[in-house]
């Protein structure tokens, strides 16, 4: 594996190197810290201390124009042509290019979706290691890290005045040939800061949950009133969904004016009842319980079953973004208790 | 480059007869798609559906209600209910649907050779299963006896009436109508589908049962039939949830860890009863 210095004070320049690409940066921007397309990487300021949010926007967008459409002359399918502009989304942590890799499947299998998909591999992902776990952090407990490469191109670890800069894969190697001015090679002392970042990074993530037996737990106690306990709290607002790295739910609805529209897709959430509401009024999961049960049910039982992954990441931003306190840490902890 | 799901053909309503009226008016569309995209894009099985849509309105998941041999035209039977389906009743002989499909998987017809067929539908959910009749008709020495029962909440809500007078000539097929509530003039069997499936007692001996409709309708049936004596792999049954994409990425659909757009709709009770109820 190439590796590479780049010192901080170049930091600007390097993202500023990258004009050939869409570029997705964390900034500040009303009180929470999103990846958002800028322009000029010289005239932002960088938050690289916050956990980002709205990651996944960036390859799944909160809402997409899935085609065109003019009720006479019919439908404008979009063309996904190679000569659009990649994008390089820089700043990212493991669990949000974890959550990649575990939505892949979703969206390659058996119909593949050319929306996604086009997105997905014309996109450079360059994770910034972890040093200190946020709040509610527990990637270690489901099979993450602060240190994993897992879906990163390029991973970047603050080792003091500089970052250590991984190459992991082919596309990584794209942005190292554009950058290169602004790169060194690393000397023997800054491969060991670099070890030991990533060590100690792992061993402060706090939190854990036991994922031991727990997809046949969750079947066994599935008719269980714990369940409703569990939902007393939840307010049924879907932030926990949203804000998901691995939550890829959507909806589809058409836009029309004056005969000429566009149909959407848009993220949906499992928290609200008209998600699964037939039209005849029946609704197999009318209650908060059954919504929440389906939630958890999903991502460590239906994944595992499906794609042989638990499809949670532990990134805590569920917990830390939840207005009533529904903390899945604690809900999971209740239910291995049964 | 790869094909994309989300975009439709377009398909001209041919033909509009309507069912049941009231409320909850069900109408049976036969729909011709256009662009010569019938001839191999569109190759189904009974028990498969197709997203049926209008642009600038939306699109609704529904049974594929004629049988493969039936060419280049489709048929479906669409209750009045949401905003897409009322669309589609508001529609006109010529105009133009959107369609995609066909999705999930379909009943093993060709497993079930030489076997008896046991219908028991209720209200709308006859749609899917009219596929399967007629299928077993355009192969009529492959199957053995086929029984139909059917009922509505009331006369005005039967579907296919006039078909199932044809039915019946001498084709070793026999239909059984209910209603739910007494009516002037009815001379068949009056309550509620699983209680008319008692009073016919199908013997279990080398049939086949399908149901489909309400779901309360389906569990009761469900129950009455291993009373009777069936095996859970003899009983089958097609499920309707809320859909959006139809190929297993939206989300809402999933019974357990299965998606009715693309593993069902079709379950054996076998499987059906393996997976949590919501």
């Amino acid at each position: 594996m190439n590796c590479f210095i780049l010192s901080k004070n170049n930091l600007n320049d390097f993202l500023a190197a990258l004009d050939s690409y869409e570029l997705f940066v964390p900034i500040r921007k009303n009180g929470i810290t999103v990846l958002a397309h800028i322009d000029d990487p010289l005239a932002i300021k960088l938050d690289l201390t916050s956990q980002p949010y709205l990651v996944k926007q960036t390859i799944f967008p909160q809402t997409e124009s899935l085609f065109t459409f003019d009720r006479k002359k019919g439908i404008k399918a979009p063309s996904f042509e190679t000569n659009h502009k990649s994008q390089v989304v820089f700043g990212i942590r493991s669990c949000d290019a974890r959550g990649f890799c575990i939505i892949d499947p979703v969206f390659e299998e058996d119909y593949p979706d050319p929306y996604y998909i086009h997105k997905r591999k014309s996109t450079i992902l360059i994770g910034l290691q972890c040093i200190e776990p946020f709040t509610n952090c527990f990637c270690t407990s489901v099979g993450g890290s602060p240190s994993s490469t897992e879906g990163l191109d390029l991973q970047f670890t603050d080792i003091g005045e500089s970052y250590f800069v991984e190459v992991i894969t082919q596309k990584g190697e794209e942005i190292i040939k554009v950058t290169a001015p602004f790169l060194s090679c690393p000397d023997k002392n800054q491969s060991v800061k670099k070890d030991e970042v990533k060590k100690d990074a792992e061993q402060k993530v706090k939190r854990k949950i036991d994922v031991n037996q727990l997809s046949q737990k969750i079947e066994q106690i599935f008719e269980d009133s714990v369940w409703s306990d569990l939902a007393e709290k939840c307010i049924s607002c879907g932030i926990c969904t949203f804000f998901c790295p691995t939550c890829y739910c959507f909806d589809i609805q058409d836009e029309i004016i004056r005969g000429k529209g566009k149909r959407l897709r848009t993220w949906d959430s499992c928290m609200y009842s008209e998600y699964t509401a037939h039209a005849s009024g029946y609704n197999p999961r009318p209650t908060r319980m059954e919504r929440l049960r389906n939630r958890i049910y999903h991502k460590f039982k239906q994944n595992i079953d499906r794609y042989g992954v638990s499809g949670c990441v532990g990134c805590g931003r569920c917990i830390t973004l939840c207005p009533s306190n529904e903390d899945i840490v604690e809900n999971i902890e209740t239910l291995q208790r049964l | 480059m790869m094909e994309n799901p989300y975009i439709p053909h377009q398909a001209v309503i041919d033909r509009i007869k309507q069912e049941t009226t009231g409320d909850r008016a069900i109408k049976t569309l036969d729909v011709k798609l256009q662009n010569n995209a019938s001839d191999k894009s569109f190759q189904f099985h009974p028990g498969q559906c197709a997203m049926l849509g209008i642009l600038g309105v939306g699109e609704s998941m529904i049974s594929i209600a004629s049988a493969p041999s039936q060419n280049d035209i489709l048929t479906f039977s669409i209750m009045k209910l949401g905003r897409v389906t009322s669309e589609i009743h508001a529609c006109e002989e010529g105009d133009l649907l959107t369609i995609r499909g066909p999705y999930g998987n379909y009943f093993p017809l060709s497993d079930w050779k030489n076997k008896n067929i046991v219908t028991v539908g209720g209200g709308i959910g006859q749609a899917p299963l009219r596929s399967v009749i007629r299928y077993v008709l355009d192969k009529r020495n492959d199957y053995g006896d086929v029984d139909i029962i059917y009922g509505a909440r009331s006369v005005s809500d039967l579907c296919y009436r006039d078909e199932f007078e044809k039915l019946e000539k001498g084709n070793k097929v026999y239909v059984h109508l209910s209603i739910d509530e007494e009516e002037e003039g009815w001379k068949q069997f009056v309550g509620f589908v699983p209680d008319n499936l008692l009073r016919i007692k199908p013997s279990p001996n080398n049939t086949i049962v399908i149901t489909c409709g309400p779901p309360i309708m389906i569990t009761l049936v469900i129950k009455k039939l291993i009373g009777l004596g069936f095996q859970d792999t003899q009983i089958y049954t097609t499920l309707e949830k809320r859909m959006k994409c139809g190929i297993g990425k939206c989300g809402r659909c999933n019974v357990g860890s299965l998606y009715v757009c693309k593993d069902g709709p079709v379950f054996s009770y076998q499987q059906l009863k393996t997976l949590p109820e919501t």
